[in-house]
């Protein structure tokens, strides 16, 4: 390297990050935790993608459109008119069940299908057998079933077996007549006969869907609106692609939101370098100025600074990339990271040649964004000033205003813009200004806090503050170093407390009952008759009973449906049971029923309180008044209560899946869950919970779904501790000879480390409090802005006050200890060299 | 400052300029070094105009015809010895054997082939300079601009580093700018001006002995 053509390289790039390679090795490890996390939280998604995608694309098989029903189903005489519709060649009816496990907790999905139709769709179904039997034929046997591969593994059963699930609450036994090969289905499904699943789950003479291939030659769009055209408000038609999107789409926001999140450790990553390379550059004038003087071109400077922020981001993105593929396959995140979206196995992630070269890509692209300002000063270093300039780290302090006015300026106005695409991608670029120009203020800042100080004739401090505002340049860099990792660790736990707060304070609004009983959710076999109902209501200590019932509600027969919950209770009881937000002092005009949506509902459908709607339920439609808006946590894609009366009268339904239970004074909570159990069949699979169970439950579900933003806060502490640490450290030894020059003049030992560690505090304190400000901003902008637009949930402000001043006191405080700590490092040396000491 | 300077070097000639603080010598070496542009006047160096010269320009031409040595040694402090006197010869393009050859060679004319894979850190001042000194001949350049190279030196390392700074420039033929404090170390050139307000003329009493 010393002759070669490597010697320019090696003295420009190489030895200075030699020569700093703990500073180059934290800058890379910034860059790696962006990265890794990035890459994670990207081959989870995908994994999860591709599987809803095949799952999708699986049920469809070979057929072109599907004629699916709005609400549940649709009656099966409209099955002989779709066959008969001109341009279709095969339609294969389904019956889409969710079955109530037995027994065991979860639920299989049933799909009741004509086999000799069915097998003309699906060629894998047609080609397999057991023994002689092809599968076709032995779905014929009443009771038995085909499960999917997945849906086997999962329930450990195979063929010979018995599929139990639970049928209002009585247990329903299946033959496991063969498991399916693996490309038939790609979810957790078990094939029944058609007729079978209309008999045993009591939908007589119902279809939920059709599927439909088409004449040779014949195109979609001829057909789809004939079809349509056969029972307009309770059908849509889709075809594969759209199914797949919709699956997907019922992710997208949290799954944006998740990148959102890796990319912002991935943008500290480059606040870091930014900040490392500008300390350096700094740091390094004169050998800049020298490197000049011997023939080096201003090129080769600006060079050198990109080359050697290349080099660091190519070697984090490689270290990144190794921790990101590990983290998905092997790290908890996997299973959290779904949010209980995907019901996939492990992540198997496979990442490709061209992810590999775009996450390196990103990761140097990272790395040269942060160092271009550096580099661009680096090439501007005067050489003949910094060649005698005797003080190096003195310099230009400026903040340029226009710049900052812009920011922030751009950073309100984007606020105003709709999401794109559903995402809340404004909020994002907002909160993305925001910090930029936080940091841009930084020196001014500093400054001013600097000046603000009160004068003190003590000197430890007097030569401390001295220094800090002699090298206020070095001092608005370190600061900065760490401002948008505090701002962005305050604002997530900000965030996340604030959801957790609400979340706490909404489970415990909507169950005011002592006791609830579930059975079942929402399409499932599984619920309640009346009579059981009025048999838990007469059980001694139940004082009062309320019901619920679960079904499917569609506002637009093209969008997904919402989830409907009948209700018993007075309409002015249900402000004590939902959590309204917004409400219409109207009564529901004559004609129409009231009804209250969840907010996402409300969003989603730009519906609002006083307006009248059409609510189709089981293919009636309801005339419904939106009497009210509540906040809700539990359904993303909205939710509408409507009274029990009004659906019963609809659709004849009287089952019932939830009860809310309130129990005399003088009677006790485990005595009447006793009695409910046995007044119930013994092996029905009831769900019994006091509210505080409940509210146990959803807060554990919220703690592991948001793990993720816990390490997002533990990686930016840290990344902001390195910032520290880097900023100090270099500041301290480039001052060596200072430090000599104090103890020749007396300074004991003892006040040097005083005033480092008040240097340190000082610094600490500066980059706590603009980060606890603008973090503080950022939150709202979170809370108010970016979940509001991507979940549509609103929530009230938490603030963490112990958590945050735990975290301030830890950074102040492990910024004057670095202070001293590299303090006493310079010191260790010869002091008096250190005077002579030219750099 | 600088106003009424006119100097003409040739090829091998070796002045020493003198002057009092402030008077502007540093600056004139860096404007003939084309670190710095003068507000009038030209400065010609081999037949050239350094103001007609972009930055780049001048930076090839100071890299491949020009030495600096500076008072404060200026060494690369990550790099060691040898490193930073091989590194002009990377900059021009000598690679390989050659350079080797020549790092070498310079190395042992300035005494420190024994030094070659020392940190700068670990040298005396008048190690540094040495090796500062093997840096800005290395390449063989035709002009050595050297400012106040023995301010920081004892006299003994202060004469061994001026004996070496003459020996080099004569054995390769080119002309030294030699800026000093040091009446002693103005001796050691073939002519010595001063740099007053009045600008630069040839010191009276040092006329007859040049």
């Amino acid at each position: 390297m010393i002759y070669g053509a490597g010697a320019l390289l090696d003295a420009g790039v190489l030895a200075p990050m030699r020569h700093q390679l703990g500073r180059t090795l934290l800058a890379a490890v910034a860059i790696a935790l962006g990265i890794a996390l990035g890459l994670s939280i990207y081959l989870i998604n995908r994994a999860a993608a591709d599987e809803i995608s095949l799952a999708a694309r699986s049920l469809y098989g070979l057929a072109d459109l599907a004629v699916v029903a709005t609400s549940q189903d649709f009656d099966e005489t409209l099955y002989p008119r779709i066959a008969r519709t001109r341009g279709v060649a095969i339609a294969s009816p389904k019956l889409e069940l969710e079955a109530k496990l037995a027994g065991r907790s979860g639920a299989i999905t049933l799909l009741g299908v004509d086999p000799f139709r069915y097998r003309e769709l699906q060629p894998a179904f047609a080609n397999a057998a057991t023994g002689s039997m092809p599968f076709s034929r032995t779905l014929l046997d009443t009771k038995t079933v085909l499960l999917s591969a997945s849906a086997a593994r999962e329930l450990e059963l195979g063929e010979g077996d018995e599929l139990r699930v639970q049928v209002g609450l009585k247990p329903v036994g299946f033959k496991v007549a063969g498991v399916l090969p693996a490309q038939t289905l790609g979810d957790r499904v078990a094939l029944i006969d058609i007729a079978t699943a209309q008999w045993v789950f009591d939908r007589l003479g119902r279809l939920s869907s059709v599927d439909v291939r088409l004449a040779s030659g014949v195109s979609t769009s001829e057909v789809r609106d004939d079809l349509l055209a056969l029972a307009p408000n309770r059908i849509r038609v889709t075809t594969p692609g759209e199914a797949t999107d919709d699956a997907l789409r019922l992710s997208r926001s949290y799954r944006a939101n998740l990148t959102a999140l890796a990319l912002v450790a991935l943008f500290t990553g480059g606040f870091f370098v930014y900040s490392t390379q500008a300390l350096a550059v700094l740091r390094r004038r004169r050998e800049f100025a020298i490197l000049h003087a011997l023939g080096v071109t201003r090129q080769q400077q600006l060079g050198f600074v990109l080359a050697g922020s290349g080099l660091l981001g190519l070697c984090g993105s490689a270290l990144g990339i190794v921790l990101g593929v590990l983290l998905a396959r092997f790290g908890a995140l996997g299973s959290d990271i779904g949010a209980g979206y995907f019901a996939g196995e492990s992540v198997q992630a496979q990442i490709r040649v061209a992810e590999v070269l775009a996450f390196c890509a990103l990761g140097v692209f990272v790395a040269f964004a942060g160092a271009t300002r550096p580099a661009i000063e680096a090439a501007r270093v005067p050489t003949a000033a910094a060649l005698k300039a005797s003080d190096i780290t003195s310099g230009e302090l400026q903040s340029r205003p226009w710049m900052i006015a812009l920011s922030l300026a751009l950073s309100a106005g984007v606020l105003f813009v709709p999401p794109i695409a559903g995402l809340p991608l404004p909020g994002y670029a907002s909160i993305a200004l925001l910090l930029i120009a936080t940091v841009a203020a930084t020196p001014w800042l500093v400054k001013g806090a600097l000046r603000s100080l009160p004068q003190r004739p003590v000197p430890p401090y007097e030569v401390a503050l001295a220094e800090l505002s002699g090298t206020a340049r070095y001092a608005a860099l370190s600061v900065s170093a760490i401002v948008v990792s505090f701002s962005l660790m305050v604002a997530m736990a900000i965030m996340v407390t604030s959801f957790r707060g609400s979340l706490d304070a909404w489970t415990q609004r909507i169950l005011p009952a002592d006791l609830y009983v579930r059975v079942g959710g929402v399409g499932q076999s599984a619920h309640l008759d009346e009579r059981a109902a009025h048999a838990l209501g007469a059980i001694p200590g139940v004082a009062r009973i309320e019901t619920s019932r679960f079904a499917r509600a569609s506002l637009d027969p093209n969008r997904p449906a919402l989830v409907l919950s009948a209700r018993s209770f007075d309409r002015d009881e249900l402000d004590d049971a939902l959590w309204i937000t917004r409400q219409s002092v109207r009564r529901a005009p004559l004609g129409t029923s009231p009804v209250w949506l969840s907010e996402a509902a409300s969003d989603l459908f730009g519906i609002h309180p006083g307006e009248i709607v059409e609510l189709g339920i089981e293919g009636e439609t309801l005339r419904a008044f939106v009497q009210g808006i509540w906040r809700d946590y539990e359904h993303q894609n909205g939710a509408v209560v409507i009274s029990r009366d009004d659906y019963v009268r609809l659709t004849g339904d009287r089952a019932l899946n939830a009860l809310w239970l309130w129990l005399d004074p003088n009677s006790s909570l485990a005595d009447v869950r006793e009695r409910i159990r046995g007044t119930l069949p013994p092996d029905a699979a009831v769900d019994l919970r006091a509210p505080g169970e409940l509210r146990q439950m959803s807060l554990a579900v919220f703690d592991r779904t948001f793990a993720i933003t816990y390490i997002l806060e533990l990686v930016a502490v840290v990344i902001g501790l390195f910032g520290i640490a880097s900023g100090i450290s270099a500041q301290v030894l480039a001052r060596r000879g200072e430090l000599g020059a104090l103890r020749h003049l007396g300074f004991t030992r003892g006040q040097i480390a005083s005033m480092l560690a008040i240097e340190g505090a000082v610094l600490g304190t500066a980059g706590v409090l603009i980060g606890l400000a603008s973090g503080a901003i950022v939150s709202l902008i979170l809370i108010y802005v970016v979940n509001r637009q991507s979940f549509h949930w609103s929530m009230d402000l938490h603030v963490p006050g112990a958590l945050l001043a735990l975290l301030s006191l830890v950074l102040v405080a492990s910024s004057a200890l670095i202070a001293v700590w590299s303090g006493r490092r310079a010191m260790t040396g010869d002091v008096v060299r250190a005077v002579k000491e030219d750099w | 400052m600088l106003n009424g300077v006119s100097l003409e070097l040739r090829a091998g000639e070796y002045v020493a300029i003198m002057g009092d603080s402030g008077t502007g010598k540093s600056t004139l070496l860096n404007l003939i070094a084309g670190l710095d542009a003068p507000d009038s006047g030209r400065i010609v160096f081999e037949g050239q105009d350094l103001a007609l010269l972009d930055d780049n320009r001048r930076t090839r031409l100071r890299r491949a015809r020009m030495g600096f040595v500076f008072q404060a040694f200026h060494l690369l402090p990550h790099l060691s010895v040898v490193r930073n006197v091989a590194l002009p010869l990377a900059l021009n393009g000598v690679r390989g054997p050659t350079a080797r050859a020549r790092v070498e060679a310079m190395l042992a004319s300035v005494g420190l082939a024994d030094r070659a894979h020392s940190a700068p850190s670990e040298l005396s001042g008048g190690e540094m300079q040495r090796v500062a000194l093997a840096r800005a001949l290395v390449h063989r350049p035709t002009l050595v601009l050297a400012d106040e190279p023995t301010g920081n030196l004892d006299a003994d390392s202060a004469r061994e580093v001026l004996e070496l700074l003459r020996a080099q420039l004569k054995r390769d033929g080119a002309a030294g700018i030699l800026v000093t404090h040091s009446r002693a170390a103005a001796r050691t050139a073939d002519v010595i001006y001063v740099l007053d307000e009045c600008g630069l003329h040839v010191a009276p009493d040092e006329r007859m002995q040049a």
